[in-house]
């Protein structure tokens, strides 16, 4: 019996972890396979986001056939910047800042605290890019021309939007060859993991190169309304504030994130993992707090550099107040008490705080304070359709994202053959 | 243009935000060493 148990133990030793592809059939068949839902399908989350994804996917296809104009958006030619723009691209690109974030801690400052959430965030950058960047497909009125930057008809090399483009479309790559190990590891290709994870420095140094132009060629765009945008938010280093926010608000998400993924997707998640988290999640707080810290007192310096001191006083003064004091001034002294204390908890609400103020800076710049002189009645507000679109969009990328955490090795250890390729 | 350009003296606020460096350098030191403090 003894014999008969070791022979087992070593049948299950040799036999190969993940699947055997070796053709194309093969991997039809497996993805097919994957393709099936896993579990109970019938939940809160899938009963509430379903009709809403379906109904704005309906919503795409009437916006892309009928056009930009009422009833799918409220835009027009005073408002050419709408929710879209502000919370799909401008906001949605902040937020996937996380990624660059901790590839440059973890694979050039060699800070291997956060390993264990680095491909959960790189995940969660390259679906943001994917998603939310791509829906700038919808706020490009003859979107069916949305190649041309790509292929040369008609450059456009001194736009703004020429660099944003490319560098979209180079960091969606680069993202992906950041990620692409652990596709490898999920489809058993032992041989393509190896070249791709010898890729990962590369793509990850090409990647940060592209991030830091890209978050503050963002702002850039910003800078061709001048005498659209209230002075108080208007200045010559928007670019230096896109990229500075886009810091915290990046590792922010991956709080959030890291936060509910930590409680849906608890048992994937490895011992060691789930010892570190704290540390990880205090250690986030931190940066994020003197992140925050230097970008208050850039705010300050900028708001005496233009000359902007006087307009404090005014409506949009206090609109200006609120959003510095209460969502960057604020947050940034709960990650201090909440990294001091260990407080998780204070620190997920500081995250949130943080991303809450993101948000209503990038909407600012697209259309709250854009226009700042036009009457409320006159000012845009987000049409229904836009509202819908937009929710489909996320959830989309959080059913995404639960489909590849659940399948891939995202947030629980790889194999163990890819591990040891590893050291 | 002409009407979107407006003329600032560039060094008219140099004195001012040569202050808030200065308290941004003073500061960082008792904010990194707050961050960094054991939890009482």
């Amino acid at each position: 019996m003894a014999g008969e148990k070791l022979e087992t133990v070593d049948v299950v030793q040799e036999k190969p972890e993940g699947p055997s592809i070796k053709s194309f059939g093969d991997f039809i068949d497996f993805l097919k396979k994957e393709l099936k839902p896993r579990g109970n399908i019938v939940t809160p989350f899938n009963i509430i986001s379903l009709p809403i994804m379906l109904l704005g996917y309906a919503f795409i296809v009437y916006r892309l056939a009928v056009g930009l104009g009422r009833p799918v958006t409220n835009l027009n030619q005073e408002y050419p910047w709408g929710l879209w723009i502000g919370f799909d691209v401008v906001t949605g690109v902040a937020f996937a800042g996380g990624a660059y974030v901790l590839c440059f801690i973890v694979y050039v400052l060699r800070a291997e605290k956060y390993h264990p959430i680095i491909r959960a965030t790189v995940l969660n950058g390259f679906l943001a890019y994917l998603f939310y960047a791509g829906a700038i497909v919808l706020d490009i009125g003859r979107w069916w021309n949305i190649y041309n930057p790509m292929v040369g008809n008609d450059f456009g090399v001194n736009a703004v939007m020429f660099l944003v483009a490319w560098h979209f479309f180079l960091y969606m790559l680069a993202a992906l060859i950041e990620f692409s190990p652990a596709i490898a590891e999920w489809l058993g290709l032992r041989r393509v993991r190896k070249i791709l994870g010898a890729m990962t420095l590369g793509a990850v140094i090409f990647g940060i190169t592209l991030s830091t132009l890209h978050q503050s060629g963002l702002g850039a765009l910003m800078m061709m309304a001048k005498s659209k945008i209230h002075p108080l938010w208007y200045t010559e280093f928007i670019p230096i504030l896109y990229f500075v926010s886009s810091i915290f608000a990046g590792l922010s998400l991956v709080i959030f994130e890291g936060a509910i993924s930590h409680k849906v997707f608890g048992p994937q998640i490895d011992e060691e993992h789930n010892k570190s988290y704290d540390d990880i999640v205090i250690g986030l707080a931190r940066i994020c707090a003197v992140t925050m810290f230097g970008y208050f007192f850039l705010k300050a310096l900028l708001l005496v550099h233009e000359h902007a001191v006087p307009y404090l006083g005014s409506t949009m003064g206090f609109w200006y107040l609120f959003e510095v004091i209460g969502f960057v001034l604020v947050p940034c002294f709960m990650f201090v008490s909440g990294a001091q204390q260990k407080n998780l908890s204070t620190i997920k609400f500081a995250a949130v705080l943080t991303m809450v103020g993101i948000i209503l800076n990038r909407l600012n710049y697209t259309f709250i304070v854009y226009n700042w002189y036009v009457p409320l009645s006159e000012k845009y507000w987000p049409a229904p359709m836009e509202l819908v679109i937009t929710a489909s969009i996320i959830l989309t990328e959080v059913w995404a994202f639960r489909w590849m955490v659940n399948r891939m090795p995202v947030l629980r250890k790889p194999p163990a053959w890819a591990i040891e390729k590893e050291h | 243009m002409d009407e979107l350009f407006t003329y600032y003296d560039m060094f008219a606020t140099k004195g001012v935000e040569y202050l808030i460096i200065i308290a941004v350098l003073v500061l960082i030191v008792v904010f990194w060493k707050f961050l960094f403090a054991r939890p009482y």
